[in-house]
């Protein structure tokens, strides 16, 4: 049994999550990357933590390698989403569906509110340093100076941010935070978790989120000082970070993987029930009579342009093919 | 345009003959004095004219005076003046510093003729200038034995010109079409400027920009200098796109040597989302400084079809320079050697050569860390090992990056219809990526021949043979103690056949028979007919 077991575990792939690297005493101090190592942590997913430093500017960090499989953050509503949907994770499967409306609106405030103010913050009313470290200490210096000018410029784009309104903006993007917070913390109460007593992935984005206000953002930082006038909300998040990310942060790994399928799973190559995906980009699959008509047609076109070459090379004559002199007067030139 | 070597000299240096070879396009010149020996050289273009100062007998009796002198001996002549004339915008320096070496070595007669036709061969390279007349006048009569130079250029009536063609850019890595514009002596220091825009049938397009001197204050050999924005799709074959900012700078450039500096901003990204792990890990930004120094000798009769000599070529990369960790940091090196000889029936040669490459990543924790994956070598394709000196890249009868080490892509779940609930899930098969190799090894023979119809005799189309083989292996620092040299010979893929070759103006087509002899699991070759297309 215990053989059995081995095996089982051998045959497993190895989970690794890609994110920005760590900093500011976290594992990662990205704000995207975040949410999704508290969601992997939160259903006792077995994972080696890797960083990528060459793609500053990419969406598609973070993402979660398991065996040949990968989610990235820009397919399919994210890398928790996917998570959820390849079965991977299953920490929102078993909410009763009283919940979702509750669930799915928490999620959407975090994820777009929250989410909004952040990038605010670190982009455009911050200085540079704390968006150097994060994204551009490991790129040259050129290219990490564009490549954060460009990306200040995205965010200020995104958001509609200009010279005339950026105090409009603002004041928008730190009331809607500030609502943010109210709702949460009302929903919070003294719970330990936001929806059945158990995590889900709202506790994953929320998690992530504040962690990331708390340590990384400076004093200063008014969504700081918004966050901090919640005292549940402050200890929810010391909770969760003393469990789940001071242990990990030395080691680079969570708890022992869970074999209980219920609350996790890995998808194998045979004899596993998965939900069906497609590619998004999958090829039609071509008949054998498309194949040959293709084939046939490369071939017919090949033919016309060699004759066609066969033709000028004949009456053309060779071309310039011959002996190549270094200078037409016979003098050689050297220098 | 050569000074004639079997010219007839007088005894005495004055008056010099007048000797043509081809008329001047300059009136000025009509009516000169019997003094001067006029060496003309013409742009393409000028029309001729004759010179009839004297009577045609008188004018002959002259020459043949001359020609005796010449022939009878060295004749004692130094420069004592060059005199520029026509060149209202390029400067002076410029062009006495192309002709000075020429002639200050120049202490006859004779050697003078050669030295104005080497001048006047420099000259017309600087492309520069319509025409370019150097004609030998008497010295000072104060200072017998000494002689002038006159210059005389024409400088282009339209600096403005464009071209368009195929060609062959290491930059492309394949054949590409390309427009270009070119500005000729914008300040008047020989500078060229030129824009152009490439598309590859790589899948490749650049966009570019740069400028060329030929001389530099101190530094006398041509300097270039090139800004250029380059994309490159490689999803089909290894899942990512290449995009490239770069600078270089070509610091000496001669016939055989080349020393260029490189710093380009590269990204690599996969918007297919597919790519394998080993591609995934090399996707970003990076940056790459490099020096390039390439020596080249090439002795072959020919380029498109060699039948005698020899060729050789090798390149060093070093990246990294520069204080910054950051950059990428790589030795590359290539070897290429070529051979050719004639069998002396039915115009046969066999052409014969070996290539060779190695990468290493160097710095701190060089042993685990990998080669950039665009420095890396990729064989396959089916551009002709014959034509250009390309390193160990060419193997006939494999696809582009058809052979060499592979990455498993992405792996999909497919869905099953109405059995999903019951059926499990199935893995579609995502193939693999080319991730290239840091060794790699070529070698090829081709005996070429003239076929027995004499319409392809005349117009120089052949038939071949060819044997090809080659291997690429991915060799990292910390595998090279275990690295089994009988291993890598066992590996080695080959192919053989035959084919047509049709040389004509701008590339050679080769119309082939490849029969692969031997090809490991992930390889892509295929045996049947094939089309290549190769630009010298």
């Amino acid at each position: 049994m215990e053989m059995a077991d081995e095996r089982e575990e051998e045959a497993k792939p190895e989970v690794v999550l890609v994110a920005r690297k760590g900093g500011f005493g976290l594992p990662t101090a990205c704000p995207v990357c975040l949410p999704v190592y508290c969601h992997l942590r939160f259903a006792n997913v077995d994972f080696k933590l890797e960083f990528d430093r060459a793609n500053p500017d990419s969406d598609h960090i973070p993402y979660v390698e398991y065996g040949d499989y990968v989610t990235f953050n820009n397919e399919k509503g994210g890398v928790i989403e996917c998570l959820n949907e390849d079965n991977v994770v299953k920490l929102d499967s078993q909410l009763p569906k009283d919940c979702f409306p509750d669930w799915a609106s928490t999620k959407v405030m975090i994820s777009t509110w929250l989410a909004e103010a952040v990038q605010y913050e670190l982009w455009v009313t911050c200085d540079n340093t704390i968006a150097d470290d994060i994204y551009f200490s490991d790129l040259p210096w050129p290219i990490g100076k564009i490549l954060h000018w460009k990306q200040t410029q995205a965010v200020k784009q995104l958001h509609g941010i200009t010279k005339l309104n950026a105090a409009e903006k603002e004041e928008e993007i730190y009331r809607k935070a500030n609502i943010a917070y109210e709702a949460l913390s009302m929903k919070l109460g003294s719970q330990v978790f936001f929806f059945e007593g158990r995590p889900t992935s709202v506790d994953s984005l929320f998690l992530g989120h504040a962690v990331f206000v708390l340590h990384v953002l400076p004093e200063t930082s008014v969504l700081r000082s918004s966050l901090s006038k919640h005292a549940n909300l402050l200890r929810f998040v010391q909770d969760c970070k003393i469990r789940l990310l001071e242990d990990s942060y030395s080691s680079a790994t969570g708890p022992a993987f869970s074999s209980d399928a219920s609350s996790s799973s890995i998808p194998r190559r045979k004899g596993s029930k998965q939900n069906a995906k497609t590619k998004p980009k999958e090829k039609r699959e071509r008949t054998e009579e498309e194949k040959a008509f293709r084939r046939r047609a490369k071939y017919f076109i090949a033919a016309q342009v060699v004759s066609i070459v066969i033709y000028l090379s004949i009456l053309g004559g060779m071309g310039d093919s011959g002996l190549e002199d270094g200078d037409e007067d016979g003098l050689t030139y050297e220098e | 345009m050569a000074t004639p070597s079997d010219s007839e000299a007088g005894p005495n240096p004055k008056p010099v003959e007048e000797l043509e070879t081809e008329s001047a396009t300059n009136d000025e010149h009509q009516g000169e004095d019997e003094d001067e020996i006029e060496e003309e050289e013409e742009e393409e273009g000028d029309d001729e004219e004759a010179e009839e100062d004297e009577t045609p007998a008188a004018q002959r009796e002259n020459i043949n005076r001359l020609f005796r002198r010449l022939s009878g001996g060295p004749v004692r002549l130094r420069v004592q003046d060059i005199i520029i004339r026509g060149n209202t915008k390029t400067k002076d320096a410029l062009i006495e510093a192309e002709v000075l070496d020429a002639f200050r070595s120049a202490c006859s007669m004779q050697e003078l003729i050669q030295a104005a036709g080497l001048a006047n061969t420099r000259l017309r390279q600087l492309d520069i200038f319509d025409s370019v007349s150097i004609t030998l006048d008497s010295g000072p009569s104060e200072l017998p034995g000494t002689a002038n130079v006159v210059i005389d250029v024409v400088e282009a009536r339209n600096p403005l010109t464009g071209e368009f063609g195929a060609y062959s850019k290491p930059e492309a890595r394949s054949w590409s079409l390309e427009g270009s514009l070119k500005l000729k002596n914008l300040f008047g220091y020989g500078d060229i400027w030129d824009a152009s825009g490439a598309y590859g049938f790589g899948q490749t397009s650049e966009i570019s920009a740069g400028v060329s001197l030929p001389r530099f204050k101190a530094i006398s050999t041509p300097l270039m200098t090139r800004v250029s924005l380059l994309s490159q799709d490689w999803l089909k074959f290894s899942s990512y796109k290449e995009r490239l900012l770069g600078l270089s700078v070509g610091l000496i450039s001669t016939g055989n040597h080349d020393l260029a500096y490189n710093l380009t901003w590269r990204n690599l990204s996969d918007p297919s989302h597919m790519s394998s792990k080993t591609i995934r890990r090399q996707l970003g930004h990076s940056l790459l400084s490099s020096l390039k120094y390439t020596y080249r000798i090439d002795h072959r009769d020919s380029n498109l079809r060699p039948t005698r000599g020899y060729a050789f070529l090798s390149t060093s990369q070093f990246g990294g320079l520069g204080p910054d960790s950051r950059i990428l940091r790589f030795i590359r090196q290539e070897f290429d050697v070529r051979g050719a000889f004639p069998l002396g029936f039915y115009n046969a040669a066999v052409n014969f050569g070996v290539a060779a490459g190695a990468i290493m990543p160097w710095g701190r924790g060089f042993m685990d860390s990998t080669s950039p994956l665009p420095e890396r070598f990729y064989m396959g394709g089916h551009s002709s090992p014959i034509c250009s000196l390309g390193g160990p890249t060419s193997l006939l009868g494999f696809k582009l990056r058809g052979v060499g080490p592979t990455d498993e892509r992405r792996a999909i779940l497919t869905k099953h219809g109405e059995d999903e609930a019951t059926t499990p899930g199935r893995i579609a098969s995502p193939g693999g990526d080319a991730i290239g190799g840091n060794l790699a090894v070529t070698a090829f023979a081709d005996l070429s021949f003239d076929l027995p119809l004499k319409l392809f005799r005349e117009s120089g189309v052949h038939g071949h043979m060819f044997l090809n083989t080659g291997n690429v292996v991915d060799l990292t620092p910390a595998e090279f103690k275990n690295f089994s040299f009988r291993g890598f010979l066992e590996t080695f893929r080959s192919s053989a056949g035959f084919g047509i070759i049709f040389p004509t103006r701008f590339f050679r087509m080769e119309i082939n028979y490849c029969y692969i002899l031997k090809q490991l699991q992930h390889d892509h070759g295929k045996t049947g007919i094939q089309f290549s297309f190769s630009t010298p």
